[in-house]
């Protein structure tokens, strides 16, 4: 068996470490056994597509829900008790990562019966009408255009006759609409189903790179910008075998991101980018501080309408980077100062206080401790989350313990031990001078000037990147936020982040050809909305690696 | 009797009822001998030593219980600490000291490479094998409904930090949170008369068989490497069918069903935890499952007591110094609510009659964390207890001294003591027989 792990090479983690001088080798990260040469030069690039593995990809929940409600029309939420989907890099779309379970599989049967159910006793009209009567016909009729949509693809014969057997022998001793439930059933517990499969295996041992097949393309499409089953349309397009030019393939997938399933997908992709999930019931207090009930979801509801605006309406990075907003609704407002709006979430402008998403309300509370700011959670957030830089970990011997609040000092003042020891300080240099920049931002996310009637000082220092021109002091968050909003690396890294969540696999030395063009389109553009457009037209996308001869077997 | 089952589940909020005597147990009473059963619990971030191990001890038989454990003075003469063992294989593999800890606490294995990171970057990925409840599952849960029961109170993450049980290596079982979740898996079917179960089963299995068909199909037109995941979740489905026909002793009747909870709810974690509790009791009373396991929280455990008023983050909490006096007491405080639950649960076991004892007779339990002493993240000495006898296999009332036992001997002796004849457990390189004297 393949090591699936040892694949998950991230050449960004190894040279950083290694430029950094501290805590060498005690990471793991650093004596990562390579399975694939580590760099792929332009020329390798220029010779034709390099794409990366195309592994089965279980579907997660909410891929299945969205499946289930788009071809049966059942809104069930019939995943609810399926296990959460293993993270790996902070994505529960990684394919190795999300794995079956017995849970999983007893939750499937569950799932499979309540949906059959509920469909064949409000909707068998619809989904298996047999006015004819001749039952055996409308059976086999069923098997095939549901078939056809939950596999993706028409069924092929042997596949067929398996569930048209299970109909006929159900249709028996049952009813017509038993039957149906019953079939209905075993396809929604078909590996067919429950699995992207996007590289079928060829008769023959096949040469270079292959194009994806039509169905494969547009399941892969539809899951990466819908997370949902493809459309009618996309697979008549797949019928007619018109997905595999780079431009029949564009005019599909602008139209998918226009759908709602995209607002989805990318808010999706913000939540667990940004990691927001365990926001939602976040503790934060202060003598005489009063958040409004459910603070935690309120803030996640709030991030997620300032990403909506980002990418949907403004769309650039350097505006996600910049913007003086936040989106408070008729419960946050007037906790932020501001008076309370209508309906839902607006935008507040926060002039000369509010630089962008560095410094939404929502990340600042994730990133603080119940009763203080947190500069080091602060610090490494950024690094490894905007920057894709990770941090060093401490000596195995210290004690990582956050200084209780002292009344009279300010954070700054407490956290000060980090950097005069030099055992602390070799990797806190890295970390704290960054998360200061945040100390106008308290435990609750609002702006201050003032820690227990001293000054802020929220000065700090950007150090030891490997893009250059980011290291340095910095006055305060404005300047942060300014030198993140002008940085290359962090564009890079937020088109890194996407192509992790659209491959549902860390990045390898052969994706790397599809991703530095990628980058660098983003690099001159800056349009946020391109990126996931630009993963789904590049040659890792369209492309899978041959099926070749290994030791005389075929793999 | 059976009304009384009812008002067990919904006793008076914060009180266990006690189990009343069973009918199902006349089921098990007919089996030659009864089952074994295994729970593992787990609790984060460690302990205060002062405070777990017992006091005032003057031979292995004669001691005190400490703080932590007064809780469980009545079942003082079941429990068996074990000090002085080791998680020796932390010390080779990647991660950091929670991750390896939690990873290897039951399974014996270094962590794989990977992607996790902890709370400071160490970055590592699943155990590197399987779990002592899951090989013991193997060979007592055969013939059961249920192979294993995963439940957690607060651990709905899916990252190392929040798994204890492996079904094998880089294959993580991932806990049901909810006690409603719980219920409808182990108790759904109860009720339905045998003839309808019967149509059940027979409907699931037409439908499986299909199910594995499809497999078999698919399976030929992918890469080995894909066949390979395909056919590990077949195996699962194959394991799922076999045990459709399997049912719950005869007389087992079906309990009310809990109010849904929200699984990251604060308020609601103690209720929780005692449903998890309950519901398991009740399993084992069934003969539903004969393996379980209970983690409460994870190794990150960034939560609240409020309940108990211990309003601090555990984790930090764990971190506070010998000398923060307030922050130890809070962690005390915890533990003993554990006790407190643990208590509880064994009262339960206790109150169902199997054979000439209890379930409790059959069932062994045991209590471990990831690491010994938070503030240190020490994996030396770490905090063993063992509840329960297993019959007179672990002869209980007694406090071991094992100085740096690998605990692969203990994980090893588990094996033995559920008559799984394995010569080693865990990592060959600290693997060296069993826990000597643990076993009578």
């Amino acid at each position: 068996m393949r090591v699936p792990l040892a694949q998950l090479t991230v050449p960004l983690l190894g040279t950083w470490l290694v430029a950094s001088g501290c805590q060498k080798g005690s990471a793991g990260v650093t004596t990562e056994p390579k399975t694939e040469p580590a760099v792929i030069s332009f020329a390798d690039c220029q010779a034709g597509p390099v794409p990366g593995e195309a592994p089965l990809r279980l579907l997660t929940r909410r891929a299945y829900d969205n499946s289930v409600a788009d071809i049966l029309g059942d809104l069930g939420n019939a995943s609810a008790a399926f296990p959460p989907e293993n993270q790996l890099l902070g994505f529960n779309t990684n394919a190795e990562a999300h794995q079956a379970s017995p849970l999983l599989v007893s939750e499937m049967l569950s799932a499979a019966e309540g949906i059959a159910e509920r469909t064949v006793a409000t909707k068998l009209d619809q989904i298996a009408p047999c006015a004819s009567g001749a039952t055996m016909d409308c059976g086999a009729e069923f098997v095939r255009e549901i078939g056809r949509k939950l596999f993706r693809r028409p069924l092929v014969a042997a596949e067929e006759v398996v569930f048209t057997r299970l109909f006929t022998e159900t249709l028996a001793q049952n009813s017509y609409a038993n039957a149906i439930s019953v079939v209905l059933q075993a396809l929604l517990q078909a590996p067919q189903f429950l699995y992207r499969v996007e590289s079928i295996r060829p008769p023959l041992v096949e040469s270079g790179p292959q194009l994806l097949g039509p169905y494969e393309m547009a399941t892969r499409l539809s899951y990466f910008l819908t997370e949902s089953a493809p459309d009618d349309t996309l697979l008549e397009a797949a019928a007619q075998n018109a997905l595999g030019t780079r431009e029949a393939l564009e005019v599909q997938a602008r139209r998918l991101l226009q759908l709602p399933h995209a607002r989805g997908m990318v808010a999706n992709f913000h939540a667990q980018w940004l990691d927001t999930a365990e926001l939602g019931r976040v503790i934060r207090e202060q003598a005489g501080v009063t958040p409004p009930a459910n603070f935690g979801s309120l803030l996640q509801a709030s991030l997620a309408s300032y990403m909506d605006a980002a990418f949907w309406e403004k769309g650039t990075f350097e505006s996600l980077f910049s913007s003086d907003e936040i989106f408070l609704d008729a419960k946050l407002a007037p906790f932020f100062g501001h008076a309370a709006t209508g309906e839902g979430f607006s935008a507040v402008s926060e002039p000369k206080q509010r630089f962008g998403l560095l410094t939404q309300p929502a990340l600042m509370v994730a990133l603080a401790h119940p009763n203080q700011t947190a500069p080091v959670f602060r610090g490494v957030f950024l690094r490894q989350h905007f920057l894709c830089n990770e941090v060093p970990p401490p000596p195995p011997t210290v004690n990582a313990v956050a200084p209780e609040p002292d009344p009279k000092a300010t954070t700054r003042e407490r956290f000060r031990q980090h950097t005069e020891s030099p055992v602390c300080a070799s990797c806190h240099t890295l970390i704290d001078p960054v998360g200061f920049g945040f100390e106008n931002y308290d435990q609750f996310g609002r702006f201050r000037t003032e820690e227990n009637g001293l000054p802020v000082d929220a000065s700090g220092a950007l150090n030891d990147l490997p893009e250059t021109s980011l290291n340095g002091p910095f006055s305060g968050p404005a300047e942060l936020a300014q030198r993140i909003s002008q940085s290359t690396s962090a564009r890079d890294c937020l088109a890194t982040q996407w192509y992790r969540f659209a491959a549902g696999r860390a990045e390898t030395a052969a994706d790397r050809c599809s991703l530095r063009p990628i980058q660098a389109e983003f690099q001159a553009s800056g349009a946020l909305p391109e990126v996931p457009l630009k993963i789904a037209l590049s040659d890792a996308f369209r492309y899978r690696p041959p099926y070749v001869l290994n030791g005389g077997v075929k793999p | 009797m059976k009304l009384g089952r009812r008002h067990f589940l919904h006793g008076a909020a914060g009180t266990l009822v006690a189990l009343p005597m069973l009918d199902s147990l006349q089921v098990n009473a007919q089996l030659a001998a009864p089952p074994k059963r295994l729970v593992l619990m787990y609790t984060p971030n460690g302990t205060i030593q002062e405070a777990w191990w017992p006091k005032n001890v003057t031979s292995p038989t004669a001691f005190e219980l400490n703080t932590i454990h007064t809780p469980l003075e009545a079942h003082k003469s079941r429990l068996t600490f074990l000090g002085g063992v080791d998680l020796a294989v932390t010390g080779v593999g990647p991660g950091g000291p929670h991750q390896r800890g939690i990873g290897s606490l039951f399974t014996g294995r270094e962590l794989q490479v990977g992607q996790f990171l902890d709370g400071c970057g160490r970055a590592a990925g699943w155990a590197n094998g399987i779990s002592v409840d899951q090989r013991i599952a193997t060979e007592v849960g055969a013939s059961v409904p249920i192979k294993s029961l995963e439940l957690a109170a607060r651990s709905t993450q899916a990252d190392v930090q929040s798994r204890i049980s492996y079904a094998g290596p880089g294959s993580p079982l991932p806990p049901t949170n909810t006690p409603l979740e719980v219920y409808n898996r182990l108790f759904s079917r109860l009720d339905v008369p045998v003839n309808v179960a019967a149509q059940v089963v027979a409907r699931r299995k037409s439908v499986l068989d299909s199910v594995q068909q499809q497999y078999a199909i698919l399976k030929a037109q992918v890469s080995s490497h894909d066949a390979e995941k395909l056919e590990k979740h077949l195996s699962l489905v194959r394991d799922l069918e076999s045990r459709l026909g399997a049912s719950a002793g005869g007389g087992c009747e079906k309990p009310m069903s809990p109010l849904s909870q929200d699984p990251e709810s604060e308020p609601e974690m103690p209720e929780i935890v005692r449903l998890h509790f309950e519901f398991l009791a009740l399993a084992f009373a069934c003969d539903l499952t004969r393996v379980g396991s209970l983690q409460i929280s994870t190794a990150l455990n960034r939560i609240r007591y409020p309940w108990l008023g211990s309003l601090g983050n555990g984790h930090t909490l764990s971190h506070s110094g010998d000398s923060d006096t307030t922050a130890n007491a809070e962690i005390v405080t915890r533990h003993t609510w554990h006790s407190q639950m643990l208590a509880h649960f064994l009262d339960s076991l206790a109150a169902i009659s199997e054979g000439e004892g209890s379930v409790l007779d059959n069932t062994l339990l045991v209590w471990g964390s990831e690491v010994s002493k938070g503030n240190l993240h020490t994996l030396t000495n770490m905090p063993w207890v063992i509840a329960g006898t297993l019959g007179s296999r672990v002869p209980g009332g007694r406090y071991l001294q094992f100085n740096g036992a690998p605990h692969s001997q203990l994980l090893l002796s588990l094996l033995h003591a559920f008559d799984v004849a394995d010569n080693s457990f865990g990592h060959p390189d600290y693997a060296s027989g069993e826990l000597p004297g643990l076993l009578a």
